[in-house]
């Protein structure tokens, strides 16, 4: 036999024999506990960021240990490898953005059919998941009132810039749809162009850039439901409107990066509107403790709407407290709302 | 299946030269991952005592086959000296189409016809590609790149972003097994031989190879390289969309965004696993052995609750020292 066979049989044979050996002593000793929650974000991402910072408020208000845990990309295949590791070392409830809804069908499935409790957080899920919540910004709820507000500002006439992210997000059609509809109601405003496919900051701001270049002073409001189109817009129209004899463009975008925080307050732009990424991490991690205490879903599928708020120069620096009291009176209605009481 | 080269090469290891009569199973380098692989094995048994589960073994054991089918793609072009940047984009847009042909809503074709027809786009955009990088010379960098966009553009454009729901009686082939042992897992083993097999054992192997260790030469022995090269991105192309059909199953629905997060794996996979960079040099247990490396590097970042942030970089570093330590070792056998 060669020198390599031999080696190669030598480290298979103590390979076998240390892991058996191992498993043995594993087998007799209690393993240390682990948190029973995991809130999983995708990404490092100020919106994560600050779901996970829910989290943690709650198993500091709870006293329940909840593992939060970020993950590299938001792409399905990161999320379903990261979470079935997470599920090999035994966590027993998972919070997790559906990155892609119809993607995490096969996941809510898996993690199911080995006895996890699951909650979807910043999507809903396909429909058929088997997940029974999910906690989250009403997707077409917030377009819409988006749309109805850049209207509102446009004295419901002119011409609108819609900015789309990426296209291969699941959420990006349906607010399109619900923009498209708002602007059928009034003959007075057109979606002059629609742009798309964006995935970054830099991505978004060169083709706003260069949407606003090509149309001149025909553009009178841009309206942008993502947060890279955002933060992207706020900046550039920012710019835009601060200089002297500008048309002033009206703008209402989504979430709250403190740089279009910082051009509302200055009154360079009109409005964005918050989510409640605090309430997705702090609302998502107190079902799966009440589920982990033996409370039910009262139907097999429920959507707890998160909220969003409309932020603007008057409210810019209070709105904050409002998000807080909206997250604690819909944690206070859970128990009457989404769940039954466990059976004794 | 020991690393498969061209005798030519200059790039000898005296532990893969055989004695008389006598055949190694593995190669030097392939056992030194052989042994990297089992000492990770060990410290993650060591800290997490939920590693040495069955549940751990099937849920993990699925994604290490699928990183084979990625990192095959990419091998087999590494091999001729070539490389190929659209395998996740052919993995992606076979996905789309696979969706178009399954989901109840579209086409809704038994999943067995779907895969049939999904899978010709495999060769179909091997054939492509190579005749493109053969008959008008162009690089397969920049062929590949382009392409690359095109199959990307084309994804995002036909599904308009939506997934494709699967059939759950397709589901089997990804989340179904023999007991704790995954069919995924039975099929890459078998595919895996089957490599062995071609690049071992038949001439078009050896020509591959040959191919891959000096085009020149191969070319003025009468080998129409130029057909090597048409032949390894048709290859490439059956692996992608093989790991693309793997992953709509698995992950019971056909995103378009599958494939995105290809390309890097299927090079760190690959190169972990003993691929030429400059061709000629491919071993199918060696790339096994990457992707259990791979994953258990990922299984570890997560179990060892390492800060996530960072997780990147330590998973870049923990590849690179893996590749450096297999390297000084093959150094250090040269000189003895």
């Amino acid at each position: 036999m060669t020198r390599n066979n031999i080696l190669l049989l030598t480290t298979l044979a103590v390979l076998a024999v240390v892991l058996t050996g191992i498993k043995i002593y594993q087998n007799h000793h209690t393993a240390a506990a682990v948190e029973p929650i995991v809130l999983y974000e995708p990404l490092p991402h100020p919106y994560c960021t600050a779901v996970g910072g829910g989290a943690t408020a709650y198993s500091k208000d709870s006293g329940t240990p909840v593992r939060v845990v970020v993950g590299q990309e938001s792409t399905m295949a990161n999320l379903n490898q990261n979470i079935e590791s997470l599920l090999t070392v035994g966590h027993k409830a998972f919070a997790f953005i559906p990155v892609d809804p119809a993607g995490a069908k096969g996941l809510f499935t898996r993690l199911k059919t080995a006895g996890r409790l699951t909650v979807a957080y910043g999507a809903q899920p396909a429909e058929g998941s088997e997940t029974p919540f999910a906690v989250a910004t009403d997707t077409k709820a917030a377009a819409t009132l988006a749309a109805e507000k850049l209207c509102e500002l446009m004295g419901h006439k002119g011409k609108i810039l819609n900015v789309l992210e990426s296209l291969t997000d699941a959420n990006t059609p349906i607010r399109k749809a619900a923009i498209e509809s708002v602007v059928a109601k009034y003959p007075d405003v057109e979606i002059i162009q629609t742009v798309g496919d964006v995935t970054t900051e830099q991505k978004a701001r060169e083709k706003i850039e260069s949407a606003l270049v090509a149309r001149g002073d025909e553009v009178d409001g841009v309206i942008c439901t993502g947060y890279t189109t955002t933060v992207a817009a706020a900046t550039l129209l920012a710019d835009h409107n601060r200089q002297a004899g500008a048309k002033h463009i009206r703008f209402v975008g989504l979430d709250n990066d403190e740089r279009v925080l910082a051009a509302i307050r200055a009154g360079d732009v009109d409005m964005t509107l918050a989510q409640n990424p605090f309430g997705h991490g702090y609302i998502s991690c107190a079902l799966l403790d009440l589920m982990l205490q033996g409370w039910k879903p009262k139907v097999d599928y429920q959507f707890v709407d998160a909220g969003c708020f409309p932020v603007t120069k008057e409210n810019v620096d209070t709105y904050q407290a409002g998000i807080e009291a909206m997250t604690k009176t819909i944690v206070g209605e859970l128990k009457t709302k989404y769940l039954e009481p466990p059976q004794k | 299946m020991s690393n498969i080269q061209h005798p030519t090469s200059n790039i000898q290891h005296p532990l893969a030269e055989p004695r008389f009569g006598q055949t190694d199973w593995v190669t030097g380098r392939t056992l030194g991952l052989v042994m990297f692989a089992g000492v990770l094995t060990i410290i993650m048994a060591l800290v997490s005592p939920n590693f040495l589960t069955t549940e751990t073994f099937f849920s993990q054991s699925r994604y290490i086959a699928f990183y084979v089918m990625v990192a095959m793609a990419q091998a087999i072009c590494l091999a001729i000296g070539d490389m190929n940047l659209a395998v996740g984009a052919v993995g992606s847009i076979a996905t789309v189409a696979f969706g178009l042909l399954v989901a109840p809503d579209h086409a809704h074709l038994s999943p067995w016809l779907a895969v049939g027809i999904v899978f010709l786009i495999g060769p179909a955009t091997g054939l492509l590609h190579g005749l493109i990088i053969t008959r008008l010379k162009i690089d397969a960098f920049i062929v590949t790149l382009s392409m690359m966009f095109v199959y990307m553009g084309l994804r995002s454009g036909i599904s308009g972003g939506n997934a494709y729901s699967i059939p759950q009686s397709f589901w089997w082939l990804g989340q179904g097994g023999f007991g704790w042992l995954p069919y995924m897992v039975v099929i890459v083993l078998l595919i895996l031989c089957g490599v062995s097999v071609l690049y071992g054992r038949t001439k078009l192997g050896r020509w591959l190879i040959a191919t891959g260790t000096n085009p020149m030469a191969t070319h003025f022995s009468g080998i129409n390289t130029k057909r090597m090269v048409i032949i390894a991105h048709a290859l490439s192309g059956c692996f992608a969309v093989l790991a693309a059909i793997f992953w709509a199953s698995q992950s019971g629905n056909a995103a378009p965004q599958t494939g995105d997060d290809w390309l890097i794996i299927s090079f760190a996979v690959a190169i972990i696993g003993g691929t030429g960079l400059k061709g000629n040099l491919i071993s199918p247990f060696g790339i096994l052995m990457g992707a259990i490396i791979f994953k258990l590097i990922q299984h570890a970042l997560v179990i060892l609750k390492i800060n996530d942030n960072y997780s990147n970089t330590l998973l870049g570093g923990l590849i690179l020292l893996a590749i450096v330590v297999d390297r000084t070792r093959e150094r250090f056998e040269k000189k003895q």
